[in-house]
């Protein structure tokens, strides 16, 4: 009883469906744009958190230790700590950063706090050193014991790891993933429960051609066909326009936002999400939509009295 | 071919469409099915076809009990039978080739056989020249002869129709019953409800006569026109 479907009847299936979603414009509109929604809502979650997991790669990479000094800090105090620095390969790869040149940063980074420093008698920021070290290093005994000889040596006021914030940034892209899949996955749930409904709704419109259908020997599968491509091709038009929208979207946030206004703002938009993921947003339109379509016709089906 | 057993289809409590039936038709045989409206004749046709399941007794058609066969295989059973609707049961939204090619896509034909089989159903009631208009742009007459070519159009095993010369006029009924008569020739076996008559009458084959619900008259094929293949000679009283 398990019959091939040929070709034709695959034909049939699409221009069937394309001609029902046609004819019902207006709910099929709906469920597209229900799924279109969804997918957009979880787009956007995984564009932030890609990404975020992009800066926070990039921050990895170049792992780096921030050795801050007391502000009053002597000249032979910085010479001796940069000597011990010169002499331990973790440490070498450093840049000095004096406390002018800490406090311009600070202002070029956050120009609408510029009045706020202005307005302080002197210059809050300590010297520092900035070492690029190994990531792979960093988790080595020897560096925890040479980050307590820094810590130790006069006029080191605190060390501090740029790996605390990367790791914690992590935790935020996964909280981030996490809310953006599950209210997507609800989000998604009732688009397919809408596309469910419109495909009822054709059904019901179609009930007489279906019960003749029946009655010159059609099966259930050539007969559910057409409705389960119409939630299909919902599903797959719901997620194009997703995708369409969150470009467009991701684009004005690039062009409307200056790059001066701050660091966050400008990695957060840095790149569109990659293919795999593009890849996956269509996938759960498609499945919503067929998953939708298949919750209807499996309700159907003909017990004669 | 088709057996009915003490068959008995109540749909309520008071009205008893078919009550102890009982007849088999062999294959190869061409039967008029008579009664006055209201005497169960689409009943008995709807229960062959497995449109309705008979409250009591037992069917047998083509080798099946249909109390027993699974819906799966429901489809397959209803592609032997070719069955003229008493409303037709026409696709309006379709062309009238499209509801003849709409059949073969269900039983899985490829697309080149259905221009071929449709116009050469249509041939057969005269309606070639009607292919691409829309059923309700022809009379009732032309879409009873529609019905009649999608029910011919893949040779099945079985030819049922209920009135199906019931909006023609004499002369195109008198035709019609020859395309009944050649799909017989060809091997159909064929069962007739009507309650004309005159047609009955004319045609000299084995009739079974209803009357509320019950078989009240069987008549075997007269001899005045020779016997179709198998035809069984013998009334079939139970
Ligand atoms: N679906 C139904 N529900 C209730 N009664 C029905 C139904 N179908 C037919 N009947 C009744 O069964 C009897 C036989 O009807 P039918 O088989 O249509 O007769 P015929 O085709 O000989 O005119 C009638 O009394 C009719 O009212
Ligand atoms: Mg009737």
């Amino acid at each position: 009883m398990n019959e091939q479907i040929p070709s034709n009847i695959l034909v049939y299936f699409f221009r069937e469906a394309f001609r029902r979603i046609w004819v019902s414009k207006r709910s099929s509109f709906v469920a597209v744009a229900m799924i279109a929604i969804s997918l957009l809502i979880v787009g956007a979650f995984l564009l932030i958190s890609e990404n975020l997991g992009r800066a926070v790669t990039i921050a990895q990479g170049k792992s780096r230790v921030e050795i801050y000094l007391a502000n009053d800090a002597n000249p032979s105090q910085i010479a001796a700590v940069d000597r011990y620095l010169a002499g331990h390969r973790e440490f070498a790869r450093r840049r000095f950063v004096s406390r002018d040149e800490a406090l311009r940063r600070f202002s070029s980074y956050f120009t609408n706090l510029d009045p706020i420093v202005r307005q302080l008698d002197g210059n809050p920021f300590p010297p520092s050193f900035e070492c690029d070290v190994a990531p792979n290093s960093v988790q080595s005994a020897t560096f925890a014991r040479e980050v307590n000889e820094v810590r130790a040596i006069a006029g080191v006021d605190d060390v501090q790891f740029d790996w605390e914030w990367v790791r914690r940034l992590k935790r935020v892209v996964n909280v981030i993933n996490i809310v953006g899949l599950v209210a997507g996955g609800i989000l998604a749930l009732a688009a397919a429960f809408t596309i469910a409904n419109v495909i009822r709704l054709t059904m019901m419109l179609y009930r007489e051609e279906i019960e003749i259908m029946r009655l010159v020997g059609a099966t259930e599968r050539i007969i559910r066909g057409p409705f389960l491509v119409e939630g299909l091709l919902q599903g797959i038009l719901g997620s194009l326009l997703a995708l369409i929208l969150l470009f467009t979207a991701f684009l004005v946030a690039r062009r409307l936002l200056p790059p001066a206004n701050a660091l966050v703002w400008s990695f957060l938009f840095n790149g569109f999400l990659p293919w795999q993921k593009i890849a996956a947003l269509i996938a759960g339109g498609t499945i919503a939509g067929y998953f939708g379509s298949w919750l209807s016709v499996r309700e159907s089906g003909e017990e004669p009295a | 071919m088709i057996h009915f057993y003490h068959v008995t289809k109540r749909f309520d409590a008071y009205s008893t469409a078919l009550h102890d039936v009982t007849f088999h038709i062999e294959k190869g045989e061409f039967v008029f099915l008579t009664g006055p409206s209201g005497a169960g004749k689409s009943t008995l046709l709807k229960l062959i076809l497995r449109q309705m399941r008979p409250t009591e007794g037992q069917i047998v058609v083509n080798g099946r009990n249909l109390n027993a066969m699974k819906r799966s295989h429901l489809p397959y059973f209803r592609r032997e039978i070719g069955m003229v609707f008493q409303d037709f049961k026409l696709i309006e939204r379709m062309t009238i080739f499209e509801n003849l090619s709409f059949i073969l896509t269900a039983i899985g034909l490829s697309a080149k056989e259905h221009k071929k089989k449709a116009y050469g159903a249509l041939r057969a009631v005269n309606l070639q020249h009607k292919i691409n208009y829309y059923p309700l742009q022809l009379s009732g007459g032309e879409q009873q002869r529609v019905a009649i070519a999608r029910a011919l159009i893949n040779d099945p095993l079985m030819l049922i129709a209920d009135e199906p010369t019931g909006n023609l006029d004499p002369d195109l009924a008198q035709e019609v019953l020859e395309i009944f008569s050649d799909a017989n020739l060809r091997g159909s076996t064929v069962l007739l409800a009507t309650h004309d008559r005159d047609l009955i009458q004319r045609s000299h084959r084995r009739v079974i006569a209803l009357d509320h619900g019950r078989i009240v008259d069987e008549k075997p094929a007269t001899a005045e026109k020779p016997a179709a293949r198998g035809e069984s000679m013998f009334v079939n009283w139970s």
